[in-house]
């Protein structure tokens, strides 16, 4: 019976063009926000290629160099030497650490607009390749991006909402409810089959459009653990358009007229997805507030000044750490790189402890968010977009690792060369570390995500049961 | 068919219906008259299980209706002052979609042919509801109640805003369905139709059911001396 | 006008009792008085930490011992961007512009550590500031005061009434739109106080008197943006088919405006006049630069200088020259690289307010977005007014070099011999003084988005006017 209700209910929203209007704006805005995050995909994908393409070229330039630096044909200073290891690690021989676009990296911008996404990494401190920041009109930056989370976590409720808001008060008005309940049936099977070929709509536009963006947008689905994550998105995104048309059922189930259920939809909506996150963003700030920056740029100077002061004696010291790389012939006076060497590092360790405060807070922060964010779906919508496009700060985190890594490799390659007075030659070029960006892995994301899942299934669970409650006491007539 | 046993309704210590004993059988039409607000909708609204009561019980062919009310509203159909349709369908569609509700099942021809014997002609009935006049609406609520064979019909105010010719037929088509077998309980201020269609009339006054009369007993000069003494708060 | 005035009471007195306006006008109060007072916690605390850095990287100048005038130059200093007293009240683009910026030789540094960098997603849905609730809140609770203000008196009755009592439309509207003022204002102008305490508060001794026409101009603007909604909403009203139609169009209208339309603008924007990547960026300077010469590195521009050097002090070497070569050609690579800059940095400014341009296009049918930059350009957190003081700490930066150059170039034996300056030369280099252009600077800058907010306020009061005698009566 259930079915046959449906398609009447589908027949009557026929009548208003209400799937042809829901489809077209719905559509639009997908489509539109799909395209926009290949955009970027592509301009990183671009930008990448450039960088690789740099260093590609800059290598063979200073391949090319060495044998006429040799011959004496071209005449350097110690500061440009590309035989010297402190010379090449510093520049003309630094790679590029790289985190290209995850395979669903159109569905969402998300952080990834804020974070670096490739580092020059040389053998300088890791403050000196960190801030690759990327170039943005400040003004895009507040305002976001048009893309797939941004339709789905704003635009997809309010076409919910003003699709259902009157789901059971229209009847009402109308005065068909009092007819169609005098029938055998309840208020709850008539509200469901009132509201499921609304779900059944707009859930598929929801679900199949990012499915034919990701497509047709060229993502990798071959990748690794690529099916999966477009099937979670889908998961979230069904759980999370579930959560609305739970709230649209609950809102009409206490029984107020329809304009009031817009206004009380239309308040929970801004509720939700405005007033909460704005909220708890003031919240963890001033719960674990993160020190201007300007704090660490004086604790690196002033490190970086007490170490260069030191220089010499540092080195000596250093030396005494690691006798493997004292050069082979001790004494003479040290020079500017292996000075360099020492008071570098003696900088990184003195700021380190300022470093791990900014980190400590904003993991601070970080934790208030996971826990509070279940006040509002739309919080633990948008992270787990973000994480499944991987535009998620964890990720980002997870390639700083990674490039703090290579980091290391790069200076364990180039120190005690430094140190011991090696040339280099064009062969060794190919000795270089090369990066190579390893993915999260699928289980990090999935154990969050299935995390976010609840968070989104339990609220919607509680409001489904507030609604079926509540319309268990529908005043159908009168008072 | 429907029993009303110390059925009383209150609102907030308002009270809307004073305990109200009934018994309807099968074939009659019994016409409650009133005056607004003295507890005929009331009445209708618990016999729908709109409201819960707040002593006694009301059945339909023998089913208590808050304990039963699924069953109990299979045997039933109710027609409103205003019949609300779906603007948007046509009376065919309308019809079909309260009767599926019912968990009724029926061909096009047999849709066609309750609308017929409810008065609606064939190019009527394939319209929009959203073009038809108040009669006409009317005339889709009965079509629902043929096309369910309902046993009790709950009426509130049906005839009120209808036209002289329109309210003859529809008393006429109420006829025909107490005729087979149907109980009905009419809600009307209309005191001399109840007396030409109804077979039992109650009088209703603040909640309280004051007296009933079988209208063969009430002649003309009677009807005056009701509708002075109840009609006229 | 009397009539305006009885119907004007009416509304506010009917507002006043209703629970639902009372309820969203204390959320609305409530969230606005809590974003000013922990804006300008925050304003205070991160001030503070900005006045003591800017003393430190000047004692570190100050102390930092004898060296060699262009080491000196490399050591450099910091520029602290300030912070502006009325960002309290709109952070504006400062989330996403960096605090501060290394002012070092041969290099314009790009400003780093951009606060947005540490705070989480949630950051992404808005920041809970006098702004959002001016910009976002606000106007929706005018929406919801005004939406029903003609379609619910006709659908009560009500309308017959009043113009069969000889009202006419223009009063009604007036009155009405006076009504919403009154009942608004209960809400906002506690508020308002609130703010102005905490922006004088937060302006330093003298700084409140050049932060009061900020704050003027902002509440003015913010004044015109509030009537424009009201006006439109009173329009719709009047014109809607029923009550919930007409919410339906001002909520769609609301959400376009606040939510949809900046997005939008800033896609168009991207699109229409795409900015550079920050790495094809760095290598056009890079490429730029290496046609001049560094300082360090003798080439062919450089041997071209000492030419010109020698014969203009008509000697036949280098050594014998009066002045010291190595300053002379560091001086004249941060001329080369200035030139550079001057390029790199106005092409990336241009584009930007290329960009910006196209903002205010979409504002003409999005009013939000020209409220949005006046509101940042008030609050001194606008992109234009972060370009002032990056040249300012530019225009630093130059003098410093010049004033080591200078150093090296006049004082600095011609003999290749080591060379240190010390304390007297560092103090020679006066501390980094910013000042803030002034309000009138600013509504310059702002003159197109005041002039669109402006048409909106004009031009819906002439579509309420309009409307309203126009309106069904039954």
């Amino acid at each position: 019976m259930l079915l046959s209700l449906m398609k009447y209910e589908w027949r009557n929203l026929n009548a208003d063009r209400t799937p042809l209007t829901i489809t077209l704006l719905l559509g639009v805005a997908l489509a539109y926000g799909a395209w926009n995050g290949s955009q970027w995909v592509s301009f990183q994908r671009s930008t990448i290629q450039s960088a690789l393409q740099e260093e590609t070229e800059r290598l063979r330039g200073v391949r090319n160099e060495i044998p006429k630096v040799d011959a004496g044909e071209i005449k350097v200073s110690p500061f440009t030497d590309p035989r010297l290891p402190q010379a090449l690690g510093r520049g003309p021989g630094a790679r590029y650490a790289v985190m290209p676009p995850s395979a669903l990296g159109a569905l969402a911008v998300g952080q990834s607009d804020l974070y670096p996404y490739y580092f020059k990494v040389t053998t300088g401190s890791k403050q000196t390749f960190l801030n690759s920041d990327e170039i943005e009109n400040p003004v895009h930056l507040l305002a976001g991006r048009f893309d797939l989370a941004f339709v789905l976590l704003y635009l997809f409720p309010l076409v919910i909402l003003a699709c259902s808001y009157d789901l059971v008060s229209a009847e009402k008005e109308g005065g068909t409810l009092a007819l169609a309940l005098s029938q055998p049936i309840t208020l709850s099977a008539l509200t469901m089959a009132k509201v499921l070929p609304r779900v059944a709509l707009v859930m598929t536009l929801a679900v199949l459009l990012p499915f034919a963006g990701v497509v047709l947008g060229g993502a990798d689905l071959a990748a690794d653990g690529a099916v999966e994550r477009l099937l979670f998105w889908m998961a979230v995104t069904v759980a999370y358009g579930s959560f609305w048309f739970a709230l649209a059922v609950a809102v009409n189930a206490l029984g107020r007229s329809s304009a009031t259920n817009a206004m009380a939809l239309a308040g929970l909506w801004l509720l939700f997805v405005v007033v909460i996150p704005s909220v708890l963003n003031v919240a963890v700030k001033v719960a674990y507030p993160v020190p201007s920056r300007v704090e660490l740029i004086q604790a690196t100077r002033v490190a970086g000044d007490a170490a260069t002061r030191q220089g010499a004696q540092l080195l000596a010291r250093y030396l005494e750490d690691h006798p493997e790389m004292a050069p082979a012939e001790r004494g003479g006076i040290p020079d500017f790189g292996t000075v360099q060497v020492a008071v570098s590092e003696a900088t990184e360790r003195a700021v380190q402890p300022v470093l791990d405060r900014f980190d400590a807070q904003v993991a601070g922060q970080q934790r208030i968010v996971d826990r509070f964010r279940f006040l509002s779906p739309a919080i633990v919508a948008q992270s787990a977009f973000n994480d499944l496009a991987g535009a998620s700060a964890q990720r980002y985190s997870h390639f700083l690792a990674q490039a703090d890594e290579y980091h290391r490799q790069w200076r364990g390659y180039f120190v005690p060369r430094i140190l011991r007075k090696v040339k280099l030659s064009a062969a060794d070029l190919d000795q270089l570390p090369t990066f190579r960006y390893r993915e999260e892995d699928l289980s990090d994301v999935a154990g969050r995500l299935q995390i976010a899942l609840l968070g989104l299934l339990i609220p919607t669970l509680l409001v489904v049961f507030l609604g079926w409650r509540w319309l268990g006491r529908y005043p159908i007539a009168g008072a | 068919m429907l029993i009303a046993t110390g059925l009383s309704k209150s609102y907030a210590g308002k009270v809307a219906l004073h305990p109200l004993d009934l018994q309807i059988q099968p074939g009659e039409i019994f016409c409650l008259l009133g005056a607004n607000g003295a507890g005929k909708t009331t009445t209708i609204n618990l016999f729908l299980n709109f409201i819960q009561p707040s002593s006694g019980s009301a059945k339909i062919g023998g089913l208590d209706v808050t304990e039963e009310p699924l069953a109990s509203k299979k045997l039933l159909a109710y027609i409103p002052e205003q019949v609300m349709l779906y603007k948007n369908l046509t009376g065919v569609e309308n019809l079909e979609y309260f009767t599926s509700l019912a968990g009724g099942r029926h061909t096009p021809s047999e849709l066609a042919s309750f609308l017929d014997q409810a008065g609606l002609a064939g190019g009527d009935a394939g319209k929009r509801v959203g073009e038809y006049s108040k009669g006409m609406r009317q005339k889709v609520g009965i079509a629902i109640a043929i096309a369910k064979g309902a046993r009790a019909l709950l009426l509130d105010e049906p005839t009120s805003g209808l036209d002289p010719k329109a309210s003859n037929e529809f008393s006429a088509l109420l006829k025909q369905l107490s005729d087979s077998g149907a109980a009905i309980l009419m809600a009307t201020h209309d005191l001399f139709r109840a007396k030409e269609t109804g077979t039992r009339v109650g009088i209703m006054k603040q909640g309280h059911l004051v007296a009933t009369y079988a209208t063969s007993e009430l002649g003309h000069a009677d009807l005056e001396r009701i509708y002075l003494e109840h009609m006229h708060d | 006008m009397t009539m305006t005035l009885l119907i004007a009471r009416k509304e506010f007195t009917e507002m006043l009792r209703d629970g639902r306006f009372r309820g969203a006008g204390a959320i609305v109060f409530t969230l606005l008085a809590g974003a000013l007072l922990l804006g300008w916690q925050n304003h205070r605390d991160v001030s503070a930490q900005h006045r003591v850095a800017q003393e430190a990287t000047r004692a570190q100048w100050l102390n930092q011992g004898k060296k060699n005038p262009h080491s000196a130059a490399h050591y450099g200093v910091y520029a602290f961007k300030p912070q502006a007293p009325l960002s309290l009240v709109d952070h504006g683009t400062d989330p996403y512009t960096g605090v501060a910026v290394w002012l070092e030789a041969h290099k314009q540094n790009e400003f780093k550590y951009r606060p947005a960098q540490d705070a989480t997603a949630v950051q992404r849905f808005g920041e809970l500031t006098g702004a959002t609730v001016l910009q976002l809140l606000a106007p929706l609770l005018i929406v919801l005061l005004t939406f029903n203000a003609f379609s619910g008196e006709r659908e009560l009755g009500t309308l017959r009434q009043l113009f069969s009592l000889g009202v006419s439309p223009a009063q009604l509207s007036s009155g009405k739109a006076l009504g919403v003022a009154a009942a608004l204002g209960l809400w906002l102008a506690p508020a308002a106080i609130l703010g102005s305490m905490a922006i004088a508060a937060a302006s330093g001794q003298g700084e409140v008197m050049a932060s009061a026409p900020r704050m003027i101009g902002m509440a003015l603007s913010y004044l015109l943006y509030f009537g424009a909604f009201t006006g439109i909403s009173l329009a719709v009203s009047a014109w809607a088919p029923s009550s919930r139609a007409a919410l339906m169009i001002l909520l769609g209208f609301w959400m376009m405006n606040g939510l949809i339309a900046p997005r939008v603008a800033s896609d168009l924007a991207k699109t229409w006049k795409p900015s550079p990547s920050a790495f094809d960026f760095g290598q056009q300077m890079q490429l730029a630069l290496a046609k001049g010469s560094d300082g360090h590195d003798p080439g062919a521009r450089a041997k071209a200088l000492e030419a010109g050097l020698r014969k203009k002090y008509k000697v036949d070497k280098a050594e014998a020259l009066p002045v010291n070569l190595l300053g002379v050609r560091l001086q004249d690579s941060e001329d080369h690289g200035n030139e550079v800059f001057d390029q790199s940095y106005a092409a990336l400014w241009e584009n930007f307010a290329q960009q910006n341009r196209i903002h205010q296009m979409v504002a003409w049918a999005a009013p939000g977005l020209a409220m949005r930059s006046i509101s940042m350009g008030f609050a001194g957190t606008d992109f234009p007014q972060h370009t002032h003081f990056a040249k300012a700490a530019e225009d630093y930066r130059r003098m410093i070099q010049r004033t080591m150059n200078d150093e090296l170039t006049y004082q600095a034996p011609n003999t290749g011999a080591p060379y240190l300056a010390g304390n007297d030369l560092w103090k020679k280099v006066p501390p980094f003084e910013y000042t803030a252009p002034g309000a009138g600077w600013v509504a310059e800058q702002q003159a197109p988005s005041l002039g669109i907010v402006g048409m909106w306020f004009v031009g819906s009061a002439f579509l309420a006017a309009w409307s309203a005698r126009r309106v069904r009566v039954a």
